[in-house]
């Protein structure tokens, strides 16, 4: 394996983090290649915590708290960039709205989410108040909503807001856990979660309130992403990236990778950004820009 | 280098056994790839996320990767627990903090080690009005604000016995009753 990065073959992939470097799995429809996984990117002094993709510039971005930042690099072949390390404390999930161009992250101890561009520029604080343990955190850009999990051991939920922060609402806090892992299929609406402490993947369309049990008895979700039919999730028990059919509620597959040590975040890595309808664009800076310190 | 085409071009991992290791190619640096279980790093030097040590030695003698010490105050679902080489614990829950969240923090009195979280540290709630400069902290381990002349009670919320006007905000005042005329 090379230590910077590999420059990833084209197709779909999952990108997830496991102590020190981001690995990939190639996709064959909705199948685990697992023979041709190996690592993109060694960063051996850093733990990795979240990872997220940019379909457009096919960059991966990720947290990082051993020196609390965010940092990017090509899945073609470049150098990672660290793009945010001031004024942050343990950036854990991370999200990419691809179509407006900008990057929302979660802070486990500061208590907050943020929202900046792409190249780190014109940052500000969208949501901090009422957040115990924020991580999860994702974005449907067609619909221009954000969807975020804080696993508060006293009153674990599930929110959404727009993209600016406005329209906050809880949607899920009854019959949860530790909700770890948070993802949305635009395909069928549907945001799916991974909970720790139930150990049940669920579902729910956000706009109808209905939930749904995909998998009971799951160990110890962390990350989860999702494609097509399946979701991946990672798991701290059984140190691999576990695959779930969501129609069928049953497990696909399961990779674990030769080391056995904790995976954190797993993002899709999309060979074309998905298609949907058209977007209703709403600018997280609708409200003017306002400094992170403020 | 396999391509210089001396008997040096090959040179042993500088890694533990039973870890690989690769050159980045714009560098040179040589990194190790499979570290030992509960290890990470370059030279596989650091302990995994969750764990504290120094498992080559670098800094003194070779402490094998352990799990974050931190007197049952951290919780298992948050990352980056501790320090990876010194074991400081950096996300203390309940109220506690200190190296190993064996105390409780700032504004907080009890006892940050025992077993049962309800147990363990509690919020000074000092009075303002019987306070010394509003002072919210106390004493760790009494709970013990420190309180203005003639002012009673853990949280100075009271007057000491034959004085009054807490209200007033520099201490209580002697009641100067005249004892032939009062009941006590």
């Amino acid at each position: 394996p090379r230590p910077d990065v590999d420059a990833l073959p084209p197709g779909t992939h999952l990108l997830f983090a496991q102590s020190g470097r981001i690995e990939h799995i190639p996709l064959e429809g909705y199948d685990m290649k697992k023979d041709g996984a190996k690592a993109v990117l060694h960063l051996p002094e850093k733990v990795i915590i979240g990872v997220a993709y940019d379909c457009v510039e096919k960059m991966v971005y990720w947290t990082e708290i051993t020196s609390p930042s965010i940092s990017r690099a090509s899945i073609q072949g470049g150098e990672p960039t660290a793009i945010i390390r001031s004024d942050m404390d343990s950036p854990e999930g991370i999200a990419i709205d691809h179509l407006g161009r900008t990057m929302f992250w979660t802070d486990s101890v500061k208590d907050r989410i943020e929202v900046a561009s792409l190249d780190g520029s014109q940052r500000r604080v969208i949501v901090n108040s009422d957040l115990v343990n924020p991580r999860a955190i994702i974005t449907d850009p067609t619909s221009g909503n954000l969807y975020w999990a804080d696993w508060n051991r006293d009153a674990p939920k599930i929110e959404t807001s727009y993209m600016d922060g406005s329209n906050r609402r809880v949607l899920v806090k009854d019959d949860l856990g530790l909700p770890n892992g948070l993802t949305y299929d635009s395909q069928s609406s549907l945001l799916c979660w991974a909970d720790a402490g139930t150990h049940k993947l669920e579902c729910m369309n956000p706009a109808r309130g209905d939930r749904s049990k995909v998998l009971e008895g799951i160990q110890y979700p962390f990350g989860m992403t999702t494609f097509g039919k399946n979701i991946y999730y990672t798991d701290w028990r059984r140190d691999a990236v576990v695959a779930v059919d969501r129609y069928t509620g049953r497990e696909a597959d399961e990779f674990q990778p030769q080391k056995r040590t904790k995976l954190y975040g797993i993002a899709t890595a999309y060979a074309q950004c998905p298609s949907g309808n058209k977007p209703v664009v709403r600018s997280p800076y609708s409200s003017g820009p306002t400094n992170p310190d403020s | 280098d396999a391509t210089q085409g001396t008997s040096g071009d090959c040179q042993p991992c500088p890694c533990p056994a039973g870890a690989t290791c690769a050159v980045v190619p714009k560098t040179r640096e040589v990194v190790c790839t499979n570290c030992p279980a509960g290890t990470t790093g370059k030279r596989c030097e650091l302990c995994d996320d969750g764990f504290f040590g120094d498992p080559l030695g670098q800094s003194g003698p070779v402490r094998a990767c352990r799990a974050c010490k931190c007197s049952d105050n951290i919780d298992p679902n948050a990352v980056g627990n501790c320090n990876r080489e010194t074991g400081e614990c950096l996300k203390c829950i309940y109220n506690t903090d200190g190296f190993f969240c064996d105390r409780c923090k700032e504004g907080f009195y009890g006892n940050a080690l025992a077993a049962n979280p309800a147990d363990k540290c509690k919020s000074c709630s000092c009075s303002p009005l019987g306070t010394v400069d509003q002072q919210t902290g106390c004493s760790q381990v009494t709970g013990q604000c420190q309180c203005l002349p003639n002012v009673a009670e853990r949280d100075c919320s009271a007057c000491q016995p034959g004085f009054f006007n807490l209200q007033s905000g520099n201490g209580c005042e002697r009641c100067n009753c005249n004892p032939i005329g009062s009941t006590n």
